[in-house]
Parts: structure tokens; sequence; C-alpha cells
């Protein structure tokens, strides 16, 4: 014979007894019992299929019976059973600031379109207008996500940007326009911005994030939108969204495919339980280095846009726990499951990284402005002018072009032998390791990888071009196109 | 109908204030007539969720059984769960609505910059899809209820 403690509301039905004495051997069967005698108490305790209901604990005496035997841990007399909800909760979202701005009679008529939709109607609109967006980059993702989020009303944008429009930026970011092309991103952006709706205030932050300075940035906004293009960046801004407690509308592209899902919100998984650790430093290529389709950041940025939208009107169901993969060259959309790490470092129930490191270290690249790493040794360069008069005077050596074929049909240099990093060690075999052999790329990085293949196999007299092609075009052959 | 008494509301605002800008979270115990329920203590729990707290709440179930004892003890009842929602409307969110249940009323008080705002109290459903707002009537220490009543 085992008590049973009849929680408050459910004395209704149970004749108000604020206890029921049953017999049974179990505590299943001292609950079956229960429900027996009292069968309108059945399904506030069981659903359908028979099963205690998941808000439901059950104690036996001081213990959850889930750590004992569950329904079959044996019921003596004078045990206590109680029943104990499992409760929890949360704003758990972007905050709506209790007193929500009003919007004039110019805004109503700007935003009708969305003031008539039963989902948004003025209160969304006025979440909108409350809400303050930062956008992590100015580039590629970042310049449909600041013309749609400035469109759509968001009252506060901050960037996060330090660089200037370049001519490779206009293929993809739409934000900024030829003219540009020299200008501060921020400044660039923000000018289009104010002309598309001057309600909106942006906010230039014209640095480089890092650890000294996220989460001082971070804190005044209400959600982070991730449209950085390296690891250390991608790590920073998810742990300062972890620890700041600010959710993380992730995105990230690469030639044709795309990712994208909303990280730190809602007790859903952080980017770290997806890469606990980043891949090897060189392995995942930048659009510099791996080139991207120019409409790819516009699908994928407008994910972002989307999503970041919804959290801010609290509608719909979040791309959380979900990673959204898109293939533009098949036209898919296909969906991974992502789960929590119970054991993340950062979010966690045992976080091991509760403040801000160092990400430059972590992901192995250098501190951007720090010397970058000695690959090679001066010695071990050579100018791009030298290696015109090497051409001239036609002196005996070997050049090898380590880019890809489709590279080497943009431009070339006079006499290079095509042949691929990646296919580059199976060569080796090919040359004299007493020959003078000379080395280019793009930009000088492959190159040096290359020579030190070379040189680890004996070689002595190799050379990297110091600055790959594009120094050429700018000292030797301005005939040549940069890419 | 909730109505919580000056003591108890007092030591509610105290503890979502003192625990800015993180959710606090308790328990009320009091009486319950009809749909009338009185809440004459409150009692302060941990907030034991692991993570930020700014924006989540969790309740150990040790601590709702003992705050459920401690009611039977005082001849009262467990009338319901508090939390704070920190610069954000008191609202159900649908964390709260999916981590609910149906047995209590569910008080909800807004924190804006470290300063009491407003508060609401929910009912969930059985099956934690929907709550519905339930009349709340906080710092009185008698029934304007039965005083109408009395009056009329």
């Amino acid at each position: 014979m085992a008590k049973i403690l009849i929680p408050t509301p459910l004395r209704q039905f149970t004749r108000k007894q604020d206890s029921v004495t049953v017999h049974g051997a179990t505590v299943g069967e001292a609950l079956n019992a229960l429900t027996s005698q009292y069968p309108d108490l059945r399904k506030h305790i069981f659903n359908d299929e028979g099963k205690v209901r998941s808000f439901v604990n059950v104690y036996l005496n001081d213990e959850d019976i889930r750590y004992l035997s569950k329904d079959a841990t044996a019921a003596k007399d004078g045990d206590t059973i109680s029943l104990v909800p499992s409760i929890a909760g949360g704003s758990a979202m972007v905050s709506p600031l209790t007193e929500l701005p009003a919007l004039s009679n110019d805004e109503i008529l700007r935003y009708s379109r969305h003031l008539i939709i039963p989902e948004v109607g003025i209160e969304g609109q006025q979440k909108l207008k409350a809400a303050k967006v930062l956008l992590v980059g100015a580039g590629g993702l970042g310049a449909p996500l600041s013309l749609y989020l400035t469109a759509a009303g968001i009252g506060r944008i901050g960037i996060v940007d330090f660089d200037v429009v370049d001519f490779t930026n206009l293929q993809r970011q739409v934000i900024h326009f030829t003219s540009d092309v020299g200008r501060k991103k921020l400044d660039s952006a923000a000018e289009k911005m104010k002309a598309i709706n001057p309600n909106l205030e942006v906010v230039r932050h014209e640095v480089a994030l890092s650890s000294e300075n996220a989460l001082d940035i971070l804190k005044d906004y209400d959600l982070v939108v991730d449209g950085t293009d390296n690891f250390p960046t991608r790590y920073l801004v998810n742990d300062a969204c972890v620890l700041l407690g600010k959710p993380n509308v992730y995105g990230s592209i690469f030639r044709f495919e795309g990712q994208a899902t909303v990280f730190a919100y809602d007790g859903g998984p952080c980017y770290r339980c997806l890469y606990p650790e980043p891949p090897p430093p060189g392995l995942v290529p930048s659009c510099a280095e791996g080139g991207v389709l120019g409409i790819l950041p516009g699908t994928i940025g407008l994910i972002q846009a989307t999503e970041a939208v919804k959290l801010i009107l609290g509608i719909g169901e979040p791309l959380v726990g979900r990673l959204l993969l898109y293939d533009a060259l098949t036209m898919r959309f296909r969906e991974l499951k992502l789960r929590k790490n119970l054991d993340c470092p950062v979010c966690g129930p045992r976080p091991t990284i509760t403040k801000l490191i160092d990400y430059h270290q972590f992901c192995g690249v250098p501190q951007p402005g720090a010397a970058a790493p000695v690959l090679e040794t001066n010695v071990n360069e050579i100018d791009v002018l030298e290696l015109k008069q090497k051409i001239d005077r036609g002196d005996d050596f070997v050049l090898i072009d380590v880019r890809e074929p489709h590279e080497y049909k943009i431009c070339s240099l006079p006499g290079a032998r095509l042949i691929p990093l990646g296919e580059f060690p199976r060569h080796v075999g090919e040359f004299n390791p007493g020959s003078d052999i000379v080395i280019h790329c793009r930009s000088g990085v492959r190159s040096a990888k290359a020579c030190a293949v070379l040189r680890q196999n004996g070689f002595q007299h190799v050379r990297n071009v110091a600055g790959g092609i594009l120094a050429w075009s700018d000292k030797v052959d301005p005939s040549v196109p940069k890419y | 109908m909730i109505r919580i008494e000056s003591e108890p509301w007092a030591a509610m605002v105290a503890h979502a204030r003192h625990s800015y800008p993180n959710e606090c979270c308790g328990a009320m115990l009091g009486s319950i007539v009809g749909d009338h329920k009185t809440v004459r203590v409150a009692m302060p729990l941990e907030n034991a969720f692991e993570g930020a707290q700014a924006t989540r709440y969790e309740l150990r179930p040790e601590d709702l059984l003992a705050a459920d004892k401690a009611a039977r003890k005082r001849n009262m009842d467990l009338v319901g769960i508090y939390h704070s929602h920190p610069d954000c409307d008191a609202y159900f969110s649908k964390t709260d609505l999916e981590n609910s249940c149906p047995w209590y009323s569910f008080v909800v008080l807004s924190i804006h910059k470290g300063a009491f705002h407003h508060a609401n109290s929910w009912l969930p459903n059985l099956d934690q899809t929907e709550a519905v707002k339930e009349e709340l009537i906080y710092g009185q220490d008698s029934d304007p209820h039965a005083l109408k009543a009395v009056h009329a």
C-alpha cells in the first residue's frame, strides 16, 4: 500500500482528497490503480498512448523513478509517490522591449504590405522597428541582408566591417556600386541603406571583431547575423553569442553551395556542437581562393534575413537544430538534423569555455596585421622583375604554375607549365633535383606550398614568385588581368 | 482569477529585480476556492538552467517537490509558478509553453531595465499547445471580487 500525493489542481478528480492510498507492488501498478479508481484523472497523467505525460516526473519518496527502476520500481507500505511536473521556460526570444515604438503615418504607408499580413500587423512592424540587428561583415552575405532588413523596417542595424570595396566584390556584393570601389564598405553600405529607408539607424563598427571588443559590440543587439568568411571570426561570433544568450543566424557559401541555420537559440545547438574543431588551416578555401557564384550569397543571405525577421516577430518555425543545405547546380535544398552536443565546450552543461579565447591561435591562422608565418625566406623568393629578366635572358630554368586549369585560362606567364597544386606531389619525380626551378600561383601562397614539397624532396634551387601573377600584372605586364 | 497578496508580491518583484538581467523563478503557495486562487507565500527557487539564464529558467523537480511539501505543511496549496522576463514582455513564450504543465498558474513578471514593468498570469492547456491569460490581481490583500459581491 503506497500513498500517492495528489497535486492541488487534480484533487477535483479525487473527490478533493490530497492523497490516495492504493494497492500495487510497483509504482506503475500503483498509478494504474489510482487512475482505475479515478478514471477522470487518467488523461491528466497519461497520454493517449498510455505513457506518463512528458511533463510529469514520478517520485518515490525523494527519488525520481527514472533513476530507480522506472515503472517497475517496487513500492512498499509507507512509501510516498509524488507527481512532480518538470517546469522550465524563458523569454528565449529576441526581446521586444516592453514599450514598442509607435509607427508614423509615413511608416504605416511604407509597411502597409506587412501590416495587412495577420502574422505581422502593427505590433509585428513595431517589433521590427524596436529590433537591433548586428551584421558581421558587409560582404557577399551582408549585402542582401542589409538591403532587405533595411527595407523590412528593422530599427537599428549595426555592421562590423573594416574593408574597402574592391572590383572583385562587385560580382556579388550588390550593395556596392562600381563608383564605390576604393570606399569603405561601411560608408558605401550605409549610404544605400539610408537611401532605401531613412527611418533606419545604421551603426558603423569599423573594427575587426576580436575577443577584446566582441562582447561589448554584441551586447547591444538582439540578434547577430554571421556573414563572415573566416573561421576565427565564426568561432568568435558563436562563442560570444552563446555567452551573451543572443541568437546567431548563420550562413556560409562556397562556389555553388550554401548552408544556413540558427545557432544558440532556444536551447538549440551552437556552431561548436556542429564543428567542435576548426578545419586545418588552408583546407577550406575562402571565396577569394575557391570562388563563388555571385548569386549564391543572395540566396543564402536572404534565408538568413528571413530567419532574423521570424525570430524578431516570434512567428513560424525557426531554423533551429536543422542545417539547411542548398545546391545551386541541382537546385535542391536538403536538411540535416543538428543536435546539441552535451559535451559542447561552450554551450554544453559543463562548459570549459566561459570567456572568449584567442581564435586565431585556436584556428591555427596568423593574426591579421601580424607578420605572416615565414613560409618562405626572402632567399627562397624571386621578385617578378627578376623573373622577367630571367625569361628575357633565356636562362635555363623550369617555370611551374600550380593554379587550376580554369585560372590558367584567365591568364598565364610565358613558358609556364601548369601542374595544379593538388596533383603536384605526383609530378615531383619528373624534375631534376639539381635544376633551377621557379614556381608561381595567383598570389604566392599555393606556390610556397609547392616549393616546400620540392625542398622536402631534396631540391636545392627552388624559388617562389613573390606576389604571384598579381604582382606580375602590377609590375611587369598590366595587360595580364587580375582576378 | 489569481490574486497575489502584497507580501508575496513584494518578494516576487524583489526576486525578479535582484536576478536581473537573468530570469528568476519560484513557487507560489496559497489557496484555491473554485477558480479563485490566492497567493499568500512566494517561495523563491533556484534557476537551475545550465547556460545563459538571461532568457531561460529551469526548476529542479526536487525543489518543486519541496515547495509542495512546504505548502502541505502549512495547510496551503501549490498554486502556481512565477518567473521573470528581463527586458521582455510578460507573454507566454514558446519555450514557456513547451516546458509548462497544465496544473498551475504561470505568472510572468516583465522586468524592464531592472525595474518591474508589468505581469501576466497564464494557464497552459493539457497538450501544452496554447495558454490562456488568467485575470491577475497583485499587491492586494483583499479580494475585490468578494468586495463587489458584498456591495451588490
